[in-house]
């Protein structure tokens, strides 16, 4: 027969003061876990989340991201009217040859630079991608050196206010609008004409095309016909693959997240045991009151694991619960990919509290365990005669 | 038995639990200590011994766009400049791997010696780098990782360039701080991209320490409303710009370690005051003995400065230990080359322990100082 929940419950809150530090213990493990963890799934959700579902990407091949890229005027002009390729009302084929570039700005809190991404986009562009919307200000005008940033690049980046000025190298950019990206990789960019930014930058080629089928079935046709001209040596793939691949960065945070949560969790696994040991030793007695009234030693080794796992799930529930205020927050680091800041949020999903939850009573579990075994082991008559 | 003795005893005498909090507040302080040297290493890289006499420059743009090699005869004019090389990033992938493993320069080989002197190699290394067109040189981690040695030849596919090249080893240099880069001739790249004219950075070497920012006032100023801007800057401005891309890793390690030092200290003065709490009544005989509050603090304290300190020993010994002596890129598949325990980190760790074993005390000893000695008589458990 087990032992009944209620009265586990009521043990782990009988030496309150010992359970209390233990389950913080463990709550600031948990949290720890699930924050960094949380950068990771947040920097994944940013490029998971970029891109239109019609559109394909054009770069060099070989190429890891954009700005390195280049497709020549030539090139461009040959895909231009390939038959897969969608139309607009007046006809028009819908493709978008952009400029990328990298360009290094100082941070607002005047803590040192870090380059940014310009994408020089044409009108057709920005129809290509619609999740990208103007908050503030007004779109820039062709022909003049003006720029729209994202709201999220302005806040972390000096002078991106709406009437600022940028310089960077000969050039000098005044902002007239921001813009949000609906939490995709277009919230880590800064937007201005691409001619403008072709004569501004000086390059002749574009550094990639934005293609729009006109029937999601021939995405693969179009990708085939673009590839196999062998001269151009140009890949094409959709552009929601092309951005979920972007996710290098993560890697890194990932391991870090992993380090600590292994670390941390050894600590915190022998302070649950101690808690436990002394609860155990703390109750000998009444431990021998159980075993006499008929409950059996695998009642007893269950019933202190089911103790122990109660204290780690709180601990861990606690430790969601510290994390979850950071959810949303926006912070910013070096891509990989693109080798330019990337703007994205610490993203709890219920996924990752429910790993940081089971990862708690994991630690539970492991620090009960001995514990557990030897109150089941306590011999019943010296178990009662303890003091 | 002596006073010592009688503490030792006490804080053995439950070995389990002096085991438990002896480890956990390892582990804890083993963590610090890596934290700590990971932020160290993320923050402060380490500096070549030729740094000091070394000016990087790149296009004022950023580090992603290219410099006109026209402006090398200019450059080489300026007072104060010993040696320039164009330095271009090749961004090369080796074989099948996913991404770049190692950085691959183009340079120009005759100046290797006057701007990198700290890369060691044989002069017949040397000679063979200069004159051999397709020649390439890397560093021995890369060699090692690699089993490559002199007179292999390799592959890379650029992702910067479209092209595809061969290269020869001709030589394994050693001696700088991160002995991974591989180093080939800007005119073989300039010949197989078609592309001359065009080089990444330059980087040179300047005369004297003094003539240094005046060398960099000059280039700035020379290149100044041109078509490519420049920006010159110390090895160790550049080095720490790259820093600065990196954003808020800083604020996170640097909570990440706070949090870790909360905890530690959390648990530990819990287990501490678990273990005085079972000998209220031992405490109260020795009150009653005559012993005074002042010698109970002392005996609390010292036992758990005591296992504090042991705790701490082990950490932050076997921290220094790893790595100092293991191999760390390995560890950290290549993320850090160097993970140096300083001194001051050390220091900042043994201090965590110290304060740890002192504030672990403060509670049981309190409640032991207000306990009656009959109330501590009374108490069972």
């Amino acid at each position: 027969m087990a032992l009944p929940l209620k009265y586990n419950f009521r043990n782990v809150f009988v030496r309150w003061r010992a359970t209390l530090a233990t389950v913080t213990g463990i709550a600031l493990v948990v949290a720890v876990f699930v924050l960094v963890q949380s950068l990771a799934v947040g920097l994944e959700k940013a490029s998971q989340n970029t891109g239109d579902p019609r559109n394909v990407m054009v770069a060099r091949k070989g190429s890891t991201a954009e700005s390195s890229s280049q497709v020549t005027r030539e090139q461009s002009r040959n895909i231009l009217y390939l038959p897969e390729i969608a139309r607009d009302a007046r006809g028009r084929p819908l493709v978008s040859a952009d400029v990328v570039i990298l360009v290094n700005l100082p941070r607002r809190d005047g803590t040192g630079e870090a380059n940014v991404t310009v994408r020089g986009v044409t009108p057709m562009g920005m129809d290509l991608r619609p999740q990208v919307t103007l908050t503030h200000g007004r779109w820039f005008n062709p022909g003049r050196r003006e720029a729209v940033v994202s709201q999220k690049v302005a806040r972390r980046f000096a002078h991106c206010d709406v009437g600022g000025r940028i310089r960077t190298g000969g050039t000098e950019l005044t902002i007239v609008g921001w813009m949000d990206g609906d939490n995709s990789a277009f919230d880590s960019e800064v937007w201005m004409d691409a001619d403008e930014a072709r004569s501004a930058f000086d390059r002749d080629n574009y550094s990639s095309l934005l293609v729009r089928v006109a029937d999601t079935n021939q995405m693969a046709a179009l990708a085939k016909r673009i590839e196999s001209d062998k001269r151009a040596s140009l890949r094409a793939e959709p552009e929601i693959a092309y951005y979920s691949a972007q996710t290098r960065t993560a890697g890194p945070i990932r391991i870090l997240g992993n380090f600590l949560a292994t670390t941390m969790s050894i600590g915190a696994i022998f302070a649950a045991m101690n808690t436990m040991y002394a609860s155990v030793g703390a109750r000998t007695r009444e431990i021998g009151t159980l075993r006499v009234l008929g409950y059996r030693r695998r009642s007893v080794l269950l019933g202190f694991i089911i103790e122990g796992v109660i204290l780690a799930g709180l601990g861990g529930l606690l430790g969601c619960m510290l994390a979850l205020p950071m959810h949303g927050y926006s912070t910013g680091t070096l891509s990989f990919d693109s080798f330019s800041e990337v703007v994205f949020q610490f993203r709890i999903t219920p996924w990752l509290a429910a790993q940081g939850v089971i990862f708690a009573i994991a630690v539970g579990f492991l620090g009960s365990l001995l514990p557990a075994v030897r109150a089941a082991r306590l011999p019943v008559i010296s178990a009662l005669k303890a003091v | 038995m002596t006073i010592p003795a009688f503490i030792i005893k006490n804080a053995l005498r439950n070995k389990r639990r002096a085991a438990l909090s002896i480890l956990s507040v390892a582990v804890s302080l083993f963590l610090l200590v890596t934290l700590q040297v990971a932020l160290r290493e993320l923050t402060l890289p380490p500096e070549d011994v030729g740094a000091a006499l070394r000016v990087a420059v790149r296009n004022k743009i950023s580090l992603a766009n290219l410099l006109p090699a026209r402006q090398l005869p200019i450059i080489e004019r300026i007072p104060g400049v010993e040696s320039v090389t164009p330095f271009t990033w090749f961004g090369g992938k080796y074989k099948n791997e996913e991404g770049m493993t190692f950085a691959q320069f183009a340079m120009d080989a005759k100046k290797l010696r006057k701007v990198f002197g700290e890369a060691k190699m044989s002069e017949e290394e040397y000679v063979a780098f200069e004159n051999q067109r397709n020649a390439c040189i890397i560093g021995r981690i890369t060699a090692e990782k690699y089993r490559l040695k002199r007179g292999d030849r390799i592959t890379l596919e650029s992702t910067v360039y479209p092209v595809t090249m061969d290269f020869q080893i001709v030589g394994i240099y050693s001696g700088t701080v991160d002995d991974r880069n591989m180093l080939f001739h800007q005119e073989y790249l300039d010949e197989a991209s078609g592309l001359p004219g065009m080089v990444g950075m330059w980087w040179m070497k300047v005369t004297s320490a003094e003539a240094m920012p005046k060398v960099i006032q000059r280039i700035n100023d020379t290149f100044a409303n041109t078509s490519a801007e420049v920006r010159a800057e110390s090895e160790r401005a550049f080095q720490l710009s790259f820093i600065s891309m990196w954003g808020n890793i800083r604020i996170l390690v640097t909570s990440v370690s706070s949090v870790v030092v909360f905890t530690l200290v959390l648990v530990s003065a819990s287990t501490m005051s678990m273990a005085i709490r079972e000998r209220f009544r031992e405490l109260a005989i020795l009150k009653a003995l005559g012993f005074r509050r002042r010698e109970l603090f002392a005996f609390i304290l010292a036992e758990s400065f005591g296992l504090a300190a042991v705790g701490g020993l082990i950490g932050i010994g076997s921290a220094y230990l790893l790595y100092t002596y293991g191999d760390i890129s390995k560890l950290t598949s290549g993320v850090f080359v160097v993970f140096e325990v300083t001194p001051r980190i050390l220091a900042f760790a043994s201090l965590v322990a110290a304060s740890l074993g002192i504030l672990a005390s403060l509670l049981p000893s309190l409640a032991a100082a207000r306990m009656s000695v009959v109330e501590g008589l009374k108490t069972l458990d």
